[in-house]
Formats: C-alpha cells, structure tokens, sequence
C-alpha cells in the first residue's frame, strides 16, 4: 500500500516536472541571461508597467463580475424544477464551446461601429473598443466556469433544508442568501474565481481585438508585440520576462487563495435532498426571460452575425442573398484540411481522456498540507500565455520531439491539466471524510471501497473536465501554430495558413468551421441526454418561496 | 488508495495510445514527396500559403530529387520558432523566407545566414540585395479609401489635414512587418519623421491591429481612409467591396520578400539550398509567385496590374537595420499600447 502511494506521488513529481518545470525553466534560463538588470529593464519599461496593471485591473473586474452573475444565474436556474434546467443551463453554458478569439471578434461585428446593432437600430455598444468591453466579453467567456462550479457546490454543499430552516425562523431571501446560502458555497466560490481570474489575465484575444483600436495593450498583448519583434534578442528576453511575470503574479493570487481552501472543513451534504415541486411560478418565466435575453446578447447575436459575415461575399457589402457566398469557405478547406480535422479530433481526444486522469491522480494524492501548493503548481503552466508555454515546449523537448504530435500534445496537457484537476478535486472535496472508511470498516476491500465510493463522483466531474478540455484542445490555435512540424498539422494550423486571416469573411468562416463540430457534438448529447432523462437523477432544490 | 495506483498504471498505456493516435501520418498539405532517396530541405516562411505551395510544388517538378518540408507561420510565430530552435539543439531551417527585411536582417545579426550564395543570379534590382539575402516579390503599401470619399488624399501627408480628421485607420507596426517596413520609411524620410504619426494621432487617427483589418473597417464605413497593402485592396474590390485603391502620388511605399540560407544547410542539404532559391529567383518561380497576386523581382515577369504613372519609394534599410526595438518604443510612445 505504502509501495503503490509512493509510486503515485513519484508519477505525479515527474508530472509536474515534465508539464511545468521544465518549460518555466526554460523561459526562465532565457529571461536570466541578461541577469538582473535586463529582468529591471523589462519590468520597468513605461509599457510594462501600464500592461502589468492593466492586466490586474481588467482580471479583477472580469472575475467580480463573471463569479456574481455566474451565481445569481445558478442560484436563479438550479432551484427550478429538474426538468426545465437543462435549456436555460445550456443557454448560460454556450459561449464556453465559442473560442475566445471568435467570441472577441464576433461581438466586434455585431456591436461595433458599423456593425449588424448599428445598421438595424442604428445603435452601437458604448465602450466596446477600450477596457469595458473587454470586460464585458471575457465576462460572458468565464461566467459559464462560475456557473458550473456553484451549481457543482448547490448540488453537494447547500443543504436546503438549511435555507428552508433560516426561512421559517423568520430570516428574509436575502438575509438566507447572506447568511446561509453564501457561505456554504464559499469553497466553490472561490475556485471558480481563480479560474475565471487566471483566464482572463492571460487571455490575448479579446483584449488584441477590442483593445488594439483603442490604445489599451496588457500584458498578454504586449507580449505578442515583442513576439513579432523577437527576432531580436532584447525583445525576446523582455517577453520571458513578461511571461514569468503573468506567472508570478498568478502565483500571488491563487497560491494564498489555495493554501486557504485547503484548510477549510471538507463539510458535505450527506443526503440526496428532497424531491421539488414541479410547479412553474411567475419567477420561473422571469428567470427564463433573463437567460434567454442574456443568451441572446452574449451569443446569440455575435454568432448570427458571424454566420452573415462569413456567408458575404466582402467586408463592406450589405448581408443579404444576394451578396452571399460559399468561397470564404471552400478556400479554407482547400488543402489537407480532412486530415487534418481527423488529427486533431484524435490529439484532443487523447488531451481530453490524458488531462482528467492526471487531475484525478494529483487530486487523489493531494492531501493535507500539499493540497494547495500542488493546486497552485499545476495551475502555473495554464497562466502562461500559449505563445509562451510552447516556446518554453520546444527549448525543454525540441531536441527530441520536434515537429512531432506527441510535443503539441505535451503542451495540451501542460495547458489543460488544471482542467482535468480542479473538478477532480472539487468532487473528492465532497465527499464525507469518513465515508470511504465506513465502507471499509463494513468489509469491503480497498479496491471495492474505492470503486463504489469514491469512482462514482469522480466520474461525473472526469467527464465534464474531459468534455472542456476536448473543447479547448480542439479549438488552441496559437501553440499548434508554433509547434507543428510537417505530418503534423492541426486542423485550426491548415484553415489558419489557408487564409492567413486574410479578411473579414475568411476570419468569420474559419472561426465557424472551428466552433461548429463542437457545437454539433454538444447539442447532440444534450439532446441523448435529455432523452434519456439524466435531469431526474441531478439533485434538484426547492425554489424560493414567495 | 489503489485508485491513483491504477491510473498511474495506466497512463504510459494513455500515453502510447494518445501518441499513436496522432502520430504524424499524412504529409504535409504543401511539400511534395518523391522518394525515401530524397534529399531533404526544410523551409521557414512567413509567406501566404497559395504562395508557398505555388513555388514549392514548382520547385518539386523542376528537382524531384529534393523533398522540402514547409513550417509556415505569422511573422511573429517564425521569430518565436526559431528562437525556441536555437534555445534547443539549433536551427533547424535550411531555409527562411521571410515578409520584411527588418526580422531577416535581425537574424542575420544573430549569425544564422550565410552570406547571399549566388551572388551570380542575373536581374535582381540592387535595391533588393542585402548582404545575407535577396528579395523574392515586392510589396507596395498604398492609402485604401472608401468609396465615394471627396476630395481623395493625393499624398501621404494629405491623410493629417483636418478634412479627414477621425477618418483614417492605421495598421499595428508590432503585428505586421510591413506596417513596420511603413514605420521605418516614415521615420527616415525627409519631410516626415515620426512627427507625421504624431501629426496622424493628433488628427485622430486609430491604430487597428492588421493589415486586413483596415481594409475591412475602411470597407465597412468605421474609417474612410487606411494604410494598407495594395493585395488586400485589390482582393476586396474582386470581392465587390466598397472600396477604392489610392496610390500616393509620392510614391507607395515598397518591401521586399526576402530569402536566405541558413547556416543549418550544409553538405547535401547546403546543395538544395542553393537550388531552391535559384528556383525562387527563376522565371518559373518567379512566374509562379506574379500568379498568387504578388509582384516579382525579376523586370518582365508580369504581376498584379499597377495604375498608370505609379510610382514608389523604398525604405533606407540599411539606416533602419538594428533601430526596430527603438523605433517601435517611439511609435508607441505616440499610439501607445
């Protein structure tokens, strides 16, 4: 027994090794090689400084705002009855299968000067180009990781009967919410705003096209500025040094945040709660009426409008049938793009099955005073921007790897490993301490123990983890673009080198080609899903009487 | 405590099976493939693929005995790679082709080409040889307008008068090296300087992030007025786009597509090297990039179509040749990022 743990924390060691050491030691050997005063310089320098505290500040709004409506849209949805939850949860869910850099751009079209808003209404979004709409759209990107994770702690931590207890003592909605409710969600909470807060500080794409036209760099966009300049070596230590930067200061926000909930009480709801009225009331409606609208907004008209820009012949012309045309789409897929469609399903298939099982290994390792420090290391690689990540890939495993799928496939899991850990580790947090030890003291043998106590919620969160990241693998385009060798070719690597993201429409093609098989595989399983009546197995909540 | 155990157990078996997966087992969608004989050469671009597969497909006919593989990229995804190579074991291009001079005269003061190899070649113009390397086509940087704009800017100056304040769209010299080869014109010029972005900034210009995207935004209506490549206007024209090509009566501004050969190429690999960028600067290869859009090097090998009494100027490269990082720190001191 001792034999195997040992055996498992040696995996894990080399894990960490081979997924964060070495490509951080790999940047940081170059960072270093103009030593201290060449990191000063690229710290200090006037761009640095703005990029770095942009950076926070757009990272801070993105995580207040996502995590809150993230969890009024929870709290509002998952106390409706089971079977009127899976629309409005695929409504909120949606953006995440969009890519980031579609999501960016097709608000850019829809709600832009000039833009589909402007040229119906006449209206156009106030803010969009500047930090506001940053903001607003890595909102509607991380607000899906909120939701998810509180309705994952609603689902194992808010007792009801609590609420319902605070309700007849005479406590108001909002004092329960406060008092009650609030608090039991506080460890999901909370992890969903590191995630959602390392996202948005390293994300490129949404602030290159919103911020750009308005003068508003960070740090991610400042060091794709001196990627484009790395030919020369001062612009590329600069750029490590950012990078590791972007690390360090995710290092600061999360390591904390982690050591912290690793000492909070693992408390969990023993039972499965009562069975729900089935009645809709006139809240219902209003709360569907927000999602609908909200879904509307933050996808639905973006992605109309993308469908219109890719189907126009030019940028400039009216969308209507007659302008229409299928080129922007045959160009793309001229070239190899089949096997390269079939290459990429199968890296982030393998990414997907790779990343949870290595997060369940370290959240089944993690225990005591480990837990958050081995949270916060695999993490780390995901904070690096991908630009960064896969040079740091090629200077630790080119030499043997180059040019070969198994390299883009150790950047994936380097990317994604967080994915695949954090819900594995939310779902052995739920579990009563002393449950695997009952089954063990009533006679069941470890494997048995293990297979029928702890296997079965940690299925359910290896498939979601594993459904995101096949999402995300299938969609990464900047260190596919770095690490490809010849054979080796991802599908968003062949449609991006077709049209070079030539123009409008060729951008807004290549942006659906890559979103709808996602699309299609997901509202596929919703729908076997729903036919098969899951919704009556998911806990479901008493609404909030009036 | 047997279930990390297990998926320990089973991730070599994960491992082999994701590798096998997607084990590298088509060829590449632009190099040819002859036989296991061949002799192997791989090539670093930056060059728009129709381009590349157009040449490379035209070389694999013309030598069949040499296979060249292709990593193409974005200007700044090549200088991400190369670097990263250097980092790790060394180059491993035999060849770069790049967009601009700027990046490629940066690697050659890393030490990473060979002097130009076939000083012989007959027609190249003087203005596109530099020590380590040649130009391949030429890029012109004009002014694209909306349609129907009154009164058009004749002069590049033109675009800081009053009549088109808030009207004019700027490409992100950080994202695409031929808004940096406009910077580096602009910077030298008599007459310009960077006051003249300092002049468009005040006239409230805006900087968008690529060379498309101010076509499309001058296409869609947000600006009337951009600097953009002649390509991307000609392509939205073809497409029926609202907008027109203006071709600065001071001359556009004109780049060179440089090639190289790598200090990597030696032996066997040194030989179809050379080979290749003598396809490149044949009539054929030549003949073979005017057909993508692109305009040769070579006099008489026929390219896209230019108005009437178009004239160009050409950057000081030399004089710009190691100032890219300061130039770029004084630009975006102006439009800052």
């Amino acid at each position: 027994m001792r034999a195997a743990v040992a055996a498992a924390a040696l995996l894990v060691a080399a894990l960490i090794a081979v997924l964060v050491v070495v490509p951080l030691e790999s940047l940081a050997r170059i960072a270093a090689a103009d030593g201290l005063t060449g990191i000063g310089r690229a710290l200090t320098a006037p761009g640095s400084r703005v990029a770095i505290e942009h950076t926070v500040a757009v990272a801070a709004a993105v995580t207040v705002c996502a995590v809150t409506a993230g969890t009024a849209l929870a709290l509002a949805v998952e106390r409706r009855p089971a079977r009127s939850r899976m629309l409005p949860r695929l409504l909120i869910a949606g953006p995440l299968v969009i890519p980031e850099f579609v999501l960016g751009f097709a608000w850019s079209q829809a709600y832009g000067p000039a833009g589909l808003s402007e040229h119906l209404t006449g209206l156009t979004m106030p803010g969009l180009f500047g930090p506001a709409g940053i903001i607003a759209v890595l909102t509607v990107y991380g607000l899906p990781l909120a939701y998810l994770a509180v309705t994952a702690g609603l689902a194992a931590r808010a007792d009801p009967a609590l609420e319902r207890a605070a309700r007849a003592a005479g406590a108001s909605g909002w004092t329960t919410l406060r008092t009650v409710t609030l608090p039991l969600l506080r460890i999901p909470l909370l992890g969903a705003a590191a995630l959602v807060f390392v996202t948005a500080a390293g994300s490129f794409a949404v602030p290159q096209v919103l911020g750009t036209p308005a003068g508003f760099g960070t740090m991610s966009t400042l060091i794709y500025s001196d990627l484009a300049l790395s030919a020369g070596p001062a612009a590329f230590t600069e750029l490590t040094v950012l990078a590791l930067a972007l690390v360090v200061l995710v290092l600061l926000a999360l390591g904390p945040l982690d050591l912290w909930l690793a000492r909070l009480p693992r408390a969990a709801r023993p039972q499965t709660p009562p069975a729900p009225p089935t009645q809709r009331t006139r809240t219902d409606r209003a709360v569907m009426a927000i999602v609908w609208a909200y879904a509307l907004v933050a996808a639905g008209i973006p992605m109309l409008t993308l469908i219109l820009t890719a189907l126009t012949r030019g940028p400039g012309l009216a969308p209507v049938p007659a302008n229409w045309t299928l080129a922007n789409f045959s160009s793309g897929l001229d070239g190899g793009a089949a096997i390269a469609l079939a290459r990429s399903a199968g890296l982030a298939l393998a990414a997907a099955v790779l990343a949870p099982a290595l997060g369940a290994l370290v959240a089944g390792l993690a225990r005591g005073r480990w837990r958050g420090p081995l949270a916060t290391v695999v993490t780390l690689a995901y904070a690096l921007p991908g630009s960064a990540l896969a040079v740091g890939i090629i200077i630790g495993y080119g030499r043997w790897l180059d040019g070969s799928a198994l390299i883009i496939l150790t950047a994936y899991l380097a990317k994604f490993w967080v994915f695949g850990h954090r819900p594995a580790q939310a779902a052995l947090d739920r579990l009563p301490p002393g449950l695997t030890r009952a089954a063990r003291l009533s006679g069941a043998r470890p494997g048995t123990a293990a297979r029928t106590v702890v296997l079965p919620p940690l299925t359910v969160a290896a498939a979601t983890a594993a459904a995101l990241v096949f999402v995300l693998a299938f969609h990464e385009l900047t260190m596919s673009t770095i690490l490809y060798g010849p054979g080796t070719e991802t599908f968003a690597v062949v449609i991006m080198n077709q049209q070079d993201l030539g123009g409008v429409g060729a951008t807004a093609a290549l942006a659906l080609v890559l979103t709808a098989p996602v699309v299609i595989v997901a509202a596929l399983t919703a729908w076997l899903t729903r036919r098969t009546g899951p919704s009556a197995r998911t806990p479901v909540f008493i609404p909030n009487g009036p | 405590m047997r279930f990390p155990l297990a998926l320990g157990a089973l991730l070599p078996i994960l491992l082999a099976a994701g590798a096998a997966a997607c084990s590298s087992s088509a060829p590449s969608n632009s190099a040819s493939s002859n036989s296991d004989t061949s002799q192997q050469l791989t090539l670093y671009t930056s060059v728009t693929q129709n381009t590349v597969t157009a040449v490379v497909n035209g070389f694999a006919r013309a030598d069949p005995g040499v296979k060249v593989s292709v990593f193409r990229a974005t200007t700044g995804q090549l200088n991400a790679r190369i670097t990263a190579d250097q980092h790790s074991g060394g180059l491993r291009a035999d060849v770069i082709w790049g967009t601009d001079p700027l990046s490629m005269e940066s690697f050659a003061q890393e030490n990473l080409f060979r002097p130009w190899p076939l000083p012989g070649l007959a027609g190249v113009p003087a203005a596109d040889k530099a020590t380590y390397f040649w130009g391949t086509r030429e890029l012109y940087l004009v002014i694209v307008a909306h349609k129907g704009l009154t009164p058009m800017p004749q002069t590049w100056s033109a675009l800081t008068e009053s009549a088109y304040k808030g009207k004019v769209a700027l490409p992100d010299p950080a994202a695409a090296g031929s808004a940096f080869a406009a910077l580096g014109y602009f910077d030298t010029a008599p007459g310009f300087g960077l006051s003249f972005y300092q002049a468009l900034k005040a006239n409230g210009a805006v900087q968008v992030a690529t060379i498309p995207e101010v076509v499309t935004d001058v296409a869609e209506g947000r600006y009337q007025l951009g600097i953009t490549l002649d390509s991307e206007v000609r392509t939205a024209i073809a497409a029926g786009s609202p907008v027109v090509m203006d071709w600065p009566s001071d001359g556009a501004i004109s780049l060179y597509s440089p090639i190289a050969e790598t200090v990597a190429a030696t032996g066997a690999t040194n030989t179809a090297a050379q080979a290749f960028l003598r396809y490149v600067l044949s009539p054929a290869g030549q003949t073979a990039i005017g057909k993508t859009g692109w305009q040769p090097v070579l006099p008489g090998i026929a390219g896209p179509p230019r108005p009437a009494g178009a004239t160009e100027v050409h950057p000081g490269w030399s004089a710009l040749f190691g100032r890219q990082q300061q130039i770029l720190q004084q630009y975006q001191a102006i439009f800052g990022a």
